[in-house]
């Protein structure tokens, strides 16, 4: 494990996965290698270089497609996870590799709030099916175990909640209330958004900061929580945003979905003088070049609206990891 | 920050200086309110920001006009914005906010 805290972004769509299908995919190599024959490669790692130095993102990678997933590891054994999307599949392989190798199967999660997108992988995460795992699941809301048992329902899923032999404990946080868990200092906070959500900050040993904050609306009228959001995003390192819709959109025909913009998510982290966002919840319907779009839109508008120090605007791919 | 009120034919051209920011939005948002209530009482169905005197404006100043044009519909006046610099055209344009608004490349002048 990394001495430093590595936050690990598994799934990083909003509502419902989505995967690049095989035009896409014949499109991509098509286009590179339009641009390709125009350079001497000879071997993989020309290629290589080749990819990093002459196409974008979008040209060459994908921002992938599974839902919300996003571990931090931390210096201590157990991992932390905040929610349960589609992309804690890939997740929970990766964990029973490691565990398999002596890791500890301790799991501390995290959940925001239970909509489907949010715990659609919990059924098809492999640690639960390995009698070493321990699986402690926080959460704001009182239904959240009534969420999981519900989802693992026969009408639903062949395999039930109770069969599993990982032992499954629930703990409810208030929000608001500092908890030392395993290492990282947690606390949470009350996100608007249908049947409430909330969003956590973590503080590691060395002081680092992540806030993890999805399904977040920002209402025009209701600026006194916002302050309250730019003081929980306070001097954070790294503040994971609902960034789904454009700020006109979250004004008009998506007032009330409960999500938020790229604009309002940079100026909060601005003025809470946070050192990066990370672009997060990207609506399914955006191909990657419209996601490399607003990538690059979000950084001129950082840039546009800079007073003092830079927000390092990124954009969360499955797949990325971020050292802080 | 100023502002001036000015009837222009039909409309009232509402025209603030400055930049629109977390300490000014305030502000921003009652001189478009006070704005859409002359144009309302004087009977005109429209009213124009002239934003060339905004150096810029962040998320705040944005959703003060998402409540101007809310408060505009109540009061049967119509919003549209004129004259954006190049920043604050970039700003409309990432935030979308060129597709919620009408955008005009200038403002009427008193004489047109």
């Amino acid at each position: 494990m990394s001495e430093q805290t590595v936050v690990r972004f598994w799934g990083t769509r909003g509502i419902l996965p989505v995967a690049a299908n095989a035009r896409t995919i014949r499109e991509k190599i098509a286009n590179a290698l339009v641009v390709a024959s125009r350079e001497g490669i000879e071997s993989y790692d020309d290629a290589i270089r080749f990819i990093d130095a002459e196409l974008d993102f979008a040209a060459a990678a994908t921002y992938g497609g599974a839902t919300s997933c996003v571990e931090i590891e931390s210096g201590d054994e157990a991992f932390f996870i905040c929610d349960m999307g589609s992309g804690l599949q890939e997740m929970g392989r990766e964990a029973s590799r490691l565990m398999k190798r002596g890791r500890a199967g301790k799991f501390n999660f995290f959940l925001s709030h239970m909509h489907w997108d949010h715990i659609m992988g919990f059924p098809h995460f492999q640690p639960a099916f390995d009698d070493n795992s321990e699986i402690v699941i926080y959460a704001c809301h009182a239904d959240a175990e009534e969420a999981l048992q519900r989802q693992q329902e026969e009408m639903s899923y062949p395999v039930p909640f109770a069969a599993w032999p990982a032992r499954i404990s629930f703990l409810k946080m208030e929000p608001g209330r500092e908890y030392q868990i395993d290492g990282l200092r947690v606390m949470a906070m009350k996100q608007d958004h249908p049947h409430d959500s909330f969003g956590y900050r973590f503080i590691d040993g060395a002081g680092k900061r992540i806030v993890y904050s999805t399904d977040s609306e920002h209402r025009i009228d209701n600026m006194e929580l916002e302050d309250a959001f730019t003081f929980f995003f306070r001097d954070a390192d790294l503040v994971i945003c609902d960034t789904m819709y454009s700020l006109a959109a979250t004004s008009s025909a998506k007032e009330d979905w409960g999500h938020s913009s790229n604009v309002v998510a940079i100026d909060l982290c601005r003025q809470a003088g946070a050192k990066r966002v990370a672009l997060f919840h990207h609506d399914p319907l955006l191909d990657d070049e419209e996601i490399q779009r607003l990538h690059e839109d979000s950084i001129r508008y950082e840039k546009l609206t800079r007073e003092g120090v830079p927000v390092e605007v990124l954009c969360a791919y499955d797949g990325l990891e971020v050292t802080l | 920050m100023d502002v001036t009120y000015v009837p222009v034919g039909e409309a009232l051209v509402v025209a603030p200086v400055g930049r629109v920011d977390e300490a000014t939005w305030e502000e921003f948002g009652a001189h478009l309110a006070e704005g859409i209530g002359h144009a309302a009482i004087e009977g005109r169905k429209t009213m124009i920001i002239d934003l060339s005197g905004i150096d810029y404006m962040s998320s705040r100043g944005l959703r003060a006009l998402t409540m101007a044009k809310q408060e505009g519909v109540a009061s049967g006046v119509s919003i549209r914005l004129a004259a954006p610099n190049d920043v604050m055209r970039e700003i409309l344009a990432i935030s979308r906010y060129d597709r919620l608004f009408a955008v005009d490349p200038a403002a009427p002048s008193a004489d047109a």
